[in-house]
């Protein structure tokens, strides 16, 4: 699921392309801005590319695309209510969902944008037309009351797939929770991601099987995959430094070991839409930022350390005898050697909803994150909510679980075998 | 309904238009252009093996070489002939008709790799017909019948397409019937200065418009320019105030709607525009009682319907001072049913599957709608308050969604069977 076809036209960077515009229309602006420190001006990493002619495979005989795969620069995220109480549309719907996907992420249309009878409706909505693939991942996934005698699938229930027990701090909607199918679309043009669940959204109104239920629009990718340089979030800091990127760690962590076929090799999907109050946070002092996250802003360092990837040191201690890492810190709170060496995959997106009623900037981090137990992000995030100095700046208003079947062979659909 | 307008001054009924033909599917009608397209004529020119009196074709999708849909026979002997359509490995095919003289005599949609075989059985006469697989590399291919070639079920689907929309002519003459006699009612009401009354029966005749709005849109008195509100029927009879055109002002229904139930009280100027509204609903209904329809046009009309459900009712936006809202609302989901429930004889013989998915949707809907009966209301349906749109409304718009995704395919079926 790794591999990639890179076609011969030549990759963008972006932001190599912003850094090379910006030397050569307006140089005078770039003298100004360069006189900052030199980290904020470093060349972009050489493999963080952005080519609109990648694509991925969506079939395959391992796992889904959109979870070890590279994160895109755009997501849209999409959940949905079943409708139907027929065991054969849910089938139907997982199987043109995945056609369409399929087609999609080749860049394609899913079927006759502009059809030969003047009567006809179009397949395809056709706003993706020339837009190229951008890297579209379309990655589906299966919410608890999939596994229900309603359809059939209560013995197949993946062992770990139940609602998230309730955690500290939640201040959960129902407007931003929930579903029964999860659909997450990236892809480097927004317009790519868009038209894919917009697309799905109208196979599932045109069968009769699912509703939408809720959506959120992401942008600037949250978290790195590997080879990628550490994202910021909206926060202004880098998150993810030391996520997942070994495939060591993807199979200790990500994949399902064990279990039929079918479940063996998916994953779990967990969802949080993460309301992030940034005018208060951006009145606070830098040195008490620093302390919340636990690193430096610019740099990324931890802050008992000099650079992004030293290993933090909870041990260490100031002068006056207090750890250099406060222990309610973001980051001392989530790190490994806290929990018991758990870790979890974050493929999280920033987000912004315009201005809440209330007319402040509403924003926030789309937090999702993939693991082979949904125990290890309630271990996690029940630190973080209890405790995280953090949670004066966020409300988690939205949460989901789904498990996320491996990737269909070609001539098959996400979910085949369940069906078996 | 139709998309040409019309001028109210025009004596001749409304007529046919004749088809518009694709190219590609034109060029599918004769059969000679199609056999020197079809490469797949080639080799399976063996007929098809019949199976208990019934020919069995199998046709298999693959994702290579651009999208193939393969015939392992490319003809039968006139009968009953079963297609079993699998879609072995090709995302981009989803859908696959078999068409006899630009009419399409069965599909099957909704295909897609790994789901099981589908079939149709359809009886055929000796002649050329051609299998369509949309977006495949090659479309079009030749399906050859040998034999007589009997009266195919062709003519019967086209008969009962026909005869639903002359019953829907019938049906739409008898909504302005009764909508001429509620609006006099109205406007006696209205008269006679009884508010109590004149809004009850408002709520009365108010649905009539709603089930046939689609089809008395685009009236244009004569003497006036297309672009004149002041000619526009449609404006002077359902004008609103998200629609208000000022150098027009105010006329017809929510103008008298606005008097009852805003301002509470029947003036003179009110008591014009109950004049105005019974002269020019007579107008509409000598005007409608001259249309002709034809089965696109019952499907078309029943998709703007909905539409209308979706910009205007759901939002509170027509009725916003008598808030009868949800009556709007049943009268427009009972006129596209009816236009639905005069295809669908001719539709089962084309898409079973289709008419019923779409009979399911409509079921949906009104069981959304029946939670709000109330017979105490004028209408008989709850006041759409502000409160119960905000709580109800997006159930509502997801019910009516579900419905308005399959009635859009509808109209491209029953057009080709014309």
């Amino acid at each position: 699921m790794t591999e990639t076809s890179r076609p011969a036209r030549p990759a963008l960077s972006r932001r190599g392309l912003l850094f090379g515009a910006a030397a050569g229309t307006v140089g005078a602006t770039l003298a100004a801005t360069t006189a900052s420190p030199a980290a904020a001006a470093a060349p972009p990493d050489a493999e963080d590319l952005v080519d609109l002619a990648r694509t991925y495979p969506f079939y395959g005989t391992a796992e889904q695309a959109g979870i070890r795969t590279p994160p895109q620069r755009h997501i849209v995220f999409m959940t949905f209510d079943l409708v139907s109480p027929q065991r054969a549309d849910l089938q139907h719907l997982l199987a043109r969902w995945s056609a369409a996907a399929a087609q999609m992420m080749k860049g394609g249309a899913i079927g006759r944008i502009e059809p030969a009878r003047p009567d006809a409706v179009g397949l395809d909505t056709g706003e993706a037309l020339g837009l190229g693939p951008a890297a579209l991942t379309v990655t589906f996934g299966l919410g608890p009351a999939v596994f229900s005698d309603r359809y059939g699938l209560a013995a197949q229930r993946p062992a770990g797939l139940r609602p998230l027990a309730p955690l500290p701090s939640d201040a959960l909607k129902p407007e931003f929770s929930g579903g029964d199918l999860s659909v997450q679309a990236c892809a480097d043009d927004p317009q790519v991601a868009y038209h894919a669940v917009r697309d799905l959204a109208r196979i599932a109104r045109t069968t009769g099987t699912a509703a939408t239920r809720f959506a959120v629009l992401g942008f600037g990718r949250a978290s790195a995959g590997p080879g990628q340089t550490t994202p910021r979030n909206l926060f202004g800091y880098k998150d993810g430094t030391r996520n997942i990127r070994g495939d060591a760690d993807f199979d200790r962590f990500v994949w399902i070991g064990d279990g039929p076929q079918g479940i063996r090799g998916g994953s779990y999907q967990v969802v949080r839409k993460i309301e992030m109050h940034i005018e208060n946070w951006d009145t606070d002092r830098i040195g008490d930022q620093n302390a919340v996250f636990g690193r430096f802003k610019q740099s990324g360092a931890p802050l008992s350390g000099r650079d992004e990837f030293d290993t933090p040191d909870f041990a260490l201690r100031d002068a006056a005898g207090a750890p250099v890492i406060p222990p309610a810190s973001h980051v001392a709170l989530a790190a490994p050697e806290n929990n018991d060496g758990v870790k979890i995959l974050r493929r999280s997106y920033n987000y912004t909803d315009g201005i809440n009623a209330l007319g402040q900037l509403d924003a926030g981090l789309l937090f999702i994150s993939y693991q082979n137990d949904p125990a290890h992000f309630e271990r996690i995030q029940a630190r973080l909510g209890a405790a995280d100095r953090l949670s004066e700046y966020v409300s988690h208003i939205g949460s989901a679980i789904f498990f996320v079947p491996p990737a269909a062979p070609e001539g098959s659909y996400i979910g085949a075998p369940l069906f078996a | 309904m139709r998309p040409e307008t019309r001028n109210i001054a025009a004596t001749t009924p409304a007529t046919l238009r004749p088809v518009r033909r694709h190219p590609a599917l034109a060029a599918a009608a004769g059969l000679a252009a199609l056999v020197a397209l079809s490469p797949a004529a080639r080799a399976e020119t063996d007929a098809a093996p019949v199976k208990d009196g019934v020919a069995q074709v199998a046709i298999t999708l693959l994702g290579d070489e651009g999208g193939r849909c393969v015939l392992d026979h490319a003809s039968a002997p006139a009968g009953p002939v079963t297609f079993s359509v699998t879609n072995r490995s090709a995302p981009g095919l989803v859908e696959l008709e078999l068409l006899g003289d630009d009419r399409i005599l069965g599909e099957k949609e909704n295909l897609a790799p790994g789901l099981p075989t589908v079939a149709f059985t359809v009886t055929l006469g000796g002649g050329g017909y051609a299998i369509y697989c949309p977006g495949a590399a090659q479309e079009m291919q030749a399906f050859t019948v040998t034999g007589a070639a009997a009266a195919t079920a062709t003519s019967d689907t086209a008969a009962l397409l026909a005869e639903g929309a002359a019953g829907y002519a019938h049906y739409v003459d008898g909504i302005v019937d009764a909508m001429a006699t509620a609006v006099g009612r109205l406007r006696a009401d209205i008269d006679a200065g009884d508010l109590a009354a004149a809004r009850r029966d408002y709520a009365l005749a108010r649905p009539f418009y709603e089930r046939i709005e689609s089809d008395v849109d685009g009236f244009v008195l004569d003497g006036h320019a297309l672009t004149d509100n002041a000619g526009n029927l449609d404006y002077l009879v359902d004008m609103r105030a998200s629609n208000l055109d000022p150098a027009v002002g105010w006329h017809g229904f929510h103008a008298i709607e606005r008097d009852l139930f805003e301002s509470g009280a029947i003036t003179a100027s009110t008591k014009a525009l109950g004049v105005e509204l019974e002269r020019n609903v007579e107008l509409l209904r000598t005007r409608v009682k001259t249309l002709a329809y034809k089965p696109e046009d019952l499907a078309n009309g029943a998709a703007s319907l909905l539409e209308e459900v979706q910009t205007n009712k759901v939002s509170g936006e027509e009725e916003s001072y008598s808030h009868i809202d949800l009556v709007d609302f049943a009268g427009n989901v009972e006129g596209a049913e009816q236009a639905f429930a005069f295809l669908e004889p001719g539709l089962e013989r084309i898409d079973p599957d289709l008419a019923a998915r779409v009979k399911a949707a409509f079921a949906a809907v009104k069981t959304a709608l029946a939670a709000y009966r109330d017979p105490q209301t004028p209408g008989g349906y709850a006041t759409y308050t502000a409160a119960l749109r905000d709580a109800e409304a997006p159930k509502l718009s997801r019910t009516i969604a579900a419905l308005q995704e399959p009635l859009a395919r509808i109209a491209e079926k029953v057009a080709t069977a014309n």
